[in-house]
């Protein structure tokens, strides 16, 4: 398993700000969910808040793979310390992403399974775990997975034309769009700073759905 | 013509909402009529939302009555919230 930094000079630290602000928002998102859980009971409503959990959780370690190397390009901190957070964050990011795209992916499935999402979830923890390119599979799955919720996401606006709706599927358009060029960042890095603006323009965008959501 | 099917959100407010509109506090009967569902549908929700304590069952001269809990008007308040939020993101069952 290996995993490389891809962030171009030009960007290092602006990345880790954009990583808290996207984990900031994914957690706003995961716990809004989590507490109408709790009053509804609707389980679609906890799968969601798990998943926006899981993705908070990942921008947490990639904030921190991302800082660590930062500081040590900065001059502080030991190359050592700095290649094993790195590699951590990067390990724990792949891992979170991949488990909570898994999840939106079931939730979008609409199918009772615990034993389907679980081998689905194994499966594909599995093969990033073998694979020799960590970050290089994950992009990869994670551009599949997402393909598969712009569809839903689409349907989901066919079927309910309204600004919300409309909002989510273009913010799960340009997380797909994100996510495809970090697979390109691997060999261009500047790639790597036009996926994150891709995905603060997606995230931009589902936290003002949220909030014309709760206004209501 | 027929009306749009109800999902499981709106039966639960249906009955929510009839147990409000009785000052919080009304007859298995009377929800039954109300909540427009059949027998066995109806001792489902019941259940459903006694377990998850939206509704509690008290018993007034040997008669079985639900009451709202604080969390049943919670739900009550926060519907048109959480159909918002189930509509936009795509979570209805």
């Amino acid at each position: 398993m290996a995993a490389t930094s891809m962030v171009p000079p030009w960007f290092l630290g602006y990345n880790v700000l954009l990583e808290v602000f996207f984990a900031v928002i994914t957690l706003f998102v995961g716990i809004s969910a989590l507490r109408l859980y709790r009053l509804s009971g609707q389980r679609q409503l906890k799968l969601f808040g798990t998943a926006f959990l899981l993705i908070s959780a990942a921008y947490i370690a990639e904030s921190i793979a991302n800082f660590a190397l930062a500081n040590y390009i900065g001059g502080a901190g030991s190359y050592l310390s700095a290649q094993g957070i790195f590699i951590f964050g990067v390990v724990a990011y792949t891992l979170f992403f991949t488990t909570a795209l898994v999840t939106l992916a079931y939730m979008a499935l609409k199918i009772k399974s615990p034993s389907a999402y679980a081998l689905f979830l194994v499966l594909s923890l599995l093969m990033l775990v073998l694979s020799s390119n960590i970050q290089y599979f994950f992009y990869v799955l994670a551009s599949v997975l997402l393909i598969y919720l712009v569809f839903f996401y689409l349907r989901n606006y066919l079927q309910n034309r309204k600004p919300s709706t409309l909002i989510t599927f273009i913010a799960f358009l340009f997380l797909l769009f994100g996510k495809i060029h970090f697979i390109f960042a691997i060999n261009h890095t500047n790639f790597y700073a036009f996926g994150h603006l891709l995905e603060l323009i997606a995230y931009t965008l589902l936290l003002a759905d949220l909030f014309i959501v709760v206004r209501r | 013509m027929m009306g749009k099917r109800r999902d499981r959100l709106q039966i639960i407010h249906d009955i929510l909402n009839a147990v409000r509109e009785k000052n919080g506090k009304i007859g298995p009967t009377n929800i039954l009529y109300k909540s427009n569902l059949s027998n066995k549908m109806f001792l489902e929700y019941i259940d459903e939302l006694l377990q998850k304590q939206l509704l509690i069952e008290k018993t007034e001269k040997g008669k079985k009555m639900y009451s709202l809990t604080e969390k049943g008007f919670a739900y009550l308040e926060k519907f048109s919230t959480i159909v918002e939020f189930t509509d936009s993101f795509g979570l209805t069952e």
